[in-house]
Order: structure tokens, then C-alpha cells, then sequence
């Protein structure tokens, strides 16, 4: 709702790369001033360049720094912001945070600190959405005796997903088929559950096989009033993680599309949920689903949802974070066409999509009204191993799925980011794959097909330019076929 | 003069048949190279029997990374010594597949490992992963401990080398 007086004209965004630059984004556009936080490492980055003005952090570590809850708050205060942004990741899904800035007389751009806590546990959450009738798998939760957990386990039936509690982003979660390799795979998540969330507790739930995981982006104003601005598809992942993210669904019938979508809805509205969330759920091939986890904030994959509905789903957020309520109802929301995105990370498909680092030493972006680059890159910069591999997100708009396809497909040839290893063939393989072209999805794709997503060699004709191409770029090379110093020179055509 | 240059992992032969204009042997197939480019970064064009190519490129350290057609390869003039260094290197190192920091030490120099045995477990981009040994042996050294980091390629544990060899 643009022209209408924020209750905030100046908000500081607790984040930092693609994410940051494009919340900087809205606020320009609604006037509202900008604050940027950063660690020394990012002093010259592109979100510190995004804002008005910006706040050094101190931490041991770049990602510590940005989780420092008090010199965020702080840092809100002495610059005159009057609310907090979060982002994903970070502080996003903190509780203690969202409860500190509003303690501090600031508004936080996300749910309350209740919802945030309720939602970020996942056994809460789960008997929350199974007490409200939202489907959920068949589980059990560890509770200090790994030998009984794992009897208990055992019990529910294989195939089973050990998961952690307190997780997400596929870490401390593993898959395990039959009772032999259940003991290792409780050490290990519970290990690594203590390890990346500080909290050990670890659970076990059905493991439904070939799932698709289908999201519900879903609004709400804090009085219990919710709406959904339909669904994401987001089955292809490598590591537990979405690489490639479409709006609305591939080949979901209406009336389960309308299912899930309600299911979303209620869960919303039951917790009173205020601002922008998403609920996760995972679909099997017998039209079954789950309820997975709800989160509560902005999702990484927003913009396909914005490229379909036609919305800006930051500003949207800071309308409900303002107190003009959703602006809009459940009617007022349409599908047009079909958004597909994909993340390009700093890794290596070929090397089980291990991080790379690098220096970005080319870039060049494709651009048309129908696509979007998502990203905070800027030539000459180092991708180190302080923050997550993701360096931006290609999205591209089309009336249908197929033209979405082959948009992404040309945006992703033309894409040049050079310097760093990326997925970006990778991802235009997958998004050029039969299955994917026939949305034959699970969140085993890339594992299925990993054969059929290899690299083919290059035609010969591109080969022998290659080679050209890298031969010139040699200074051995050159120093002969152009730079020829004497005596060669003055020799003319000539064989060794 | 005859190049060796490896492109995506396979090694190709470039040789200079002749100056102004440059001709080439590539991969046994002769042809007229037009490229006005100096060698640097950036978009760049070239020209194969007067057809006209594309490309990108990035110098990383003693490698070019190209971009052209949609793909991203990878190039680099293979030095003939190459070969001899990487038949005497064995198994008797373990380097880092990636940049990070070491999380956990499995095993202490001196000790006795399998194939396949856990040495290390290291850290990057908040993904773990356990480094293994190679072979059956001893540990001669670990090159870091705990939380201390390393870069991508760098030796992290070394073997003891096998009698006999």
C-alpha cells in the first residue's frame, strides 16, 4: 500500500547479500530509509552500498557477527531505525531476537516471538498442526535413551527420516532404510543436531518415498485472518536443499492444490499468525500429505511466488508489520503463468556439490521484463567459506510452464559468472531434463538422474574453438602467435 | 611449437603451422584463427575458419575458466612434467576436497588406520564432511588440529609410506 505513512521511516535489515539488497529494494520504493549491518569483511559489499547508511559488527567470525542479537538491536537504536527486518537464515527464525527487538520499542518485520517459538521447535509445531487436524506423519521424539528412541523407531516401520528438532536446511537428517544402520544414523544426527543448533534433541518420522515437497506461502494479519497466496513446488534439491523452485505446482490437481492450500490456511489462522509465513508439507505419489515444518519468514524462493501473483511480498510484510492488515482477500489473489527459480551456489556438481571459493572474474547478467537476478555480486569479489554458498537466484516468468522453461534455459546460457565454480550448467541441464520438462518430481530427482545430468562432451566444432580460445588466453601461446619476437617473426609460415 | 592443453579434464594438442594469419592444428584438424582479443578477462571473440565465436573468460591462477555456448569449461597448458610428478605421488597424502577448518580428529599420528578409516572431519560453509585414509597404514602427521583451517587441495594428513616401495 504505497503512499500510506509507515510507522517506521527507517528500518534496519538484520541480513546481508541477494536477500538485503532486495528488501533495500521495497524500502526505496515506499520511501522508507535503509540501514545496512555488516561484518569488516563486507565493508565495500553491495547490500552496505544498497542502504543509507550502515553499522559495522564486531564477531570472531563474520556469521557470528551477524548474529549478535544485542549490536543489531543496538545498532537499530543509535541509527534511528524503528524496526527490524531479518531476512532468512540468521536471526530470522530467533525468537530471542524477534522478543529483543520488541523489547527495545522496535517493530520486528516477521510473526511474534510466540508464533516464531512454537513454529521453530518442531515437535511443538507438529502437535500443534496435528491438534488443529493438519495431517502429519507418523513419528516419534527422542527423549534422552537413544535405545529405547531407536526401539521406538524401529517400530513405526522403515523407510524412516531421522530428523533434529530444533533443525532445518537438511542438517542433522538422514534417511535410513532398515535397522542395521539406525544406530549410526541416531549418533550422527543427534550429534550434529547439538552441533548446529545447540540442542540435541532428535526425532523419527515416516519417510515417504519419492515425496514432493510442496509449499504454501501463506499471509496473515494477527487477528486470525489468513490467506494463501498458493503454492511452491520445490522437489529438487541436492544435500536436503532446494535448488530449483516453481509457482503454482507442476500437474497438481485443483482440488488437492485447493486442499493443501486450506490446510495451510487453517494452521495460519489457528496460531493467529501475523505477517508472512510458509508452510511445508511433503506430497506422496498416492496424493497423501504431511505436514513438515512452518517457516516463519521470508522464504528464499519468494519471488516465484511475487511473479505469479503479481505482488511484492516484502512490501506486503511491512504493510502487516505496520498495522494496515492484509490488503487484500483470498478472491483478490490469481494465478497468471508460471515462475520457475533456480540458486546458483558457489559448488561443484561433480564433486557431490561440495562449496567452492573463488574470485568473481567475469559476470555478465541476462536481462528481459520477464526475468529476474537476484543477487549482491560485483566483479573483483571473493566467495570465501565465511557464509552459505548460494550467490544469487535466476527466476524467470513465462504464460506456462514450458515457456517458463525455456526462458530459464536461455537466461542460463547467456548467465557468465566466471572465477568461482558454479552449478550453473547444472542447473540448465536439470531444468532442460525430460523428467523435469514432464514434472516427473521428488526430492530424489537429482540423485535419480544423476547420470542423465552429466556434462555431455562438447561438439566438436565448439571444441576446436575452446581450444582456440584457451590457447590465445595463454602467455606461452601468445607470446608465439602474436607477440612473435625476433628472430621468429622475420621466419614467416613454418613447422617445428 | 605444439601445446598441450587439457580442456574439462582431457588433454588436447594445439600447434602453430603458421603466423599472419595464425594458423592452427587442432586436435588434427587444421584452421585459420582470427582473435582480436589481448588474452584478458571478460567477453571476448574469436574466429574459426572466418566463424565467428563468443566466449567469456577468467584467468584462475595458472588455469582459464571459458564460458561458451551455455557451457563453462575449464583449461590449462599441461607442463610434461606433470606426468612424471603425479605417478610418483601415491597414496600417501590426504588433501582437503575444500577450504575449512577441522571439526574433529579421529585418528593421532602414530596410530594405525584401514582404507576407508575416518583421519579427520572438517568443516566448510557449515557442511561437514570426514576425510578417510586412502590406504592401510600409519599416520606419519596431521597438518592441523583442531579448529585450525586449510585451504582447498592443501595436505591435511600424511602416511607413513609403505615398506617396499
Amino acid at each position: 500500500m504505497t503512499g500510506r505513512l509507515y510507522p517506521f521511516a527507517k528500518v534496519l535489515i538484520a541480513n546481508r547479500g541477494e536477500i538485503a539488497c532486495r528488501i533495500a529494494r521495497t524500502l526505496r520504493e515506499r520511501g522508507i530509509g535503509v540501514v545496512a549491518v555488516h561484518h569488516a569483511v563486507e565493508r565495500h559489499a553491495a547490500h552496505v552500498r544498497a542502504a543509507d547508511e550502515a553499522v559495522e559488527l564486531v564477531g570472531d567470525t563474520p556469521v557470528a557477527a551477524h548474529l549478535d542479537i544485542k549490536q543489531i538491536v543496538s545498532a537499530a537504536l543509535a541509527t534511528g531505525a524503528q524496526a527490524i527486518h531479518p531476512g532468512y537464515g540468521f536471526l530470522s527464525e530467533n525468537a530471542r531476537f524477534a522478543a529483543a527487538v520488541k523489547e527495545a520499542g522496535l517493530v520486528f518485520i516477521g510473526p511474534d516471538p510466540e508464533t516464531i517459538r512454537l513454529m521453530g521447535d518442531k515437535i511443538s509445531a507438529r502437535n500443534f498442526a496435528s491438534a488443529q487436524g493438519v495431517p502429519v506423519a507418523p513419528s516419534v521424539m527422542a527423549t534422552g535413551d537413544l535405545e529405547a528412541f531407536r526401539a521406538e523407531a524401529a517400530a513405526i516401520g522403515f523407510p524412516l527420516l531421522i530428523k533434529a528438532a530444533a533443525g532445518g536446511g537438511g542438517k542433522g537428517m538422514c534417511i535410513v532404510r532398515s535397522a542395521a544402520d539406525l544406530a549410526e544414523a541416531v549418533r550422527r544426527a543427534a550429534s550434529e543436531a547439538q552441533r548446529y543448533f545447540g540442542d540435541g534433541r532428535i526425532y523419527a518420522e515416516t519417510y515417504v518415498e519419492r515425496p514432493r515437497h510442496i509449499e504454501v506461502q501463506v499471509a496473515g494479519d494477527g487477528e486470525g485472518r489468513a490467506i494463501h497466496l498458493f503454492e511452491r513446488e520445490c522437489s529438487v534439491q541436492r544435500r536436503f536443499q532446494k535448488i530449483v523452485e516453481e509457482a503454482p505446482a507442476a500437474s497438481l490437481a485443483p482440488a488437492l492444490r485447493d486442499q493443501i492450500c486450506g490446510e495451510a490456511v487453517r494452521l495460519a489462522s489457528a496460531s493467529r499468525y501475523s505477517n508472512l509465513g510458509t508452510v511445508e508439507f511433503i506430497l506422496g505419489e498416492d496424493g497423501r500429505f504431511f505436514f513438515l515444518e512452518m517457516n516463519t519468514r521470508l522464504q528464499v524462493e519468494h519471488p516465484v511466488t511475487e511473479m505469479i501473483a503479481g505482488l511484492d511480498l516484502v512490501g506486503l510484510q511491512l504493510d502487516i508489520a505496520a498495522g494496515f492488515g492484509l490488503g487484500l482477500s483470498q478472491s483478490d489473489v490469481r494465478i497468471k503463468g508460471h515462475a520457475i527459480e533456480v540458486r546458483v551456489c558457489a559448488e561443484d556438481p561433480e564433486r557431490d556439490f561440495l562449496p567452492e571459493t573463488g574470485v568473481v572474474s567475469a559476470l555478465a547478467v541476462p536481462s528481459a521484463p520477464y526475468l529476474r537476478f537476484e543477487n549482491a555480486l560485483e566483479l573483483g569479489q571473493k566467495v570465501t567459506a565465511d557464509f552459505d554458498p548460494m550467490l544469487a537466484k535466476l527466476v524467470a516468468h513465462g504464460a506456462n510452464r514450458e515457456q517458463a522453461i525455456e526462458r530459464l534455459i536461455a537466461a542460463l546460457r547467456e548467465l557468465t559468472l566466471l572465477g568461482v565454480k558454479t552449478n550453473i550448467d547444472y542447473l540448465a541441464r536439470v531444468i532442460a531434463h525430460p523428467a523435469f520438462r514432464h514434472a516427473d518430481l521428488h526430492t530424489g530427482f537429482v540423485k535419480e538422474h544423476a547420470a542423465t545430468l552429466q556434462a555431455q562432451p562438447l561438439p566438436a566444432e565448439l571444441r576446436i574453438a575452446a581450444l582456440a580460445a584457451a590457447a590465445t588466453g595463454f602467455r606461452e601461446f601468445r607470446d608465439l602467435a602474436f607477440g612473435a619476437p625476433e628472430p621468429y617473426a622475420s621466419i614467416g609460415p613454418w613447422r617445428n | 611449437m605444439a601445446f598441450q592443453i587439457e580442456l574439462d579434464g582431457a588433454a588436447h594438442e594445439v600447434e602453430i603451422l603458421a603466423l599472419r594469419p595464425l594458423k592452427l592444428l587442432i586436435d588434427g584438424r587444421e584452421c585459420v584463427v582470427t582473435a582480436p582479443d589481448g588474452g584478458e578477462d571478460g567477453r571476448q571473440r574469436i574466429e574459426i575458419d572466418g566463424k565467428p565465436f563468443s566466449f567469456a573468460r577468467a584467468h584462475v591462477g595458472a588455469r582459464q575458466i571459458l564460458r561458451l555456448d551455455g557451457r563453462t569449461l575449464e583449461a590449462r597448458l599441461i607442463d610434461p612434467r606433470d606426468a612424471i610428478d603425479a605417478a610418483g605421488a601415491g597414496h600417501d597424502h590426504v588433501r582437503a576436497p575444500m577450504p575449512g577448518t577441522i571439526v574433529h580428529v579421529h585418528k593421532q599420528p602414530g596410530e594405525t588406520v584401514s582404507r576407508g578409516e575416518a583421519l579427520v572431519t572438517i568443516e566448510s560453509m557449515k557442511l561437514q564432511m570426514t576425510l578417510n585414509a586412502p590406504r592401510d597404514g600409519i599416520i606419519a602427521s596431521l597438518t592441523r588440529g583442531v579448529g585450525e583451517t586449510f585451504d582447498k587441495d592443501e595436505i591435511v594428513a600424511e602416511l607413513e609410506p609403505l615398506d617396499g616401495v
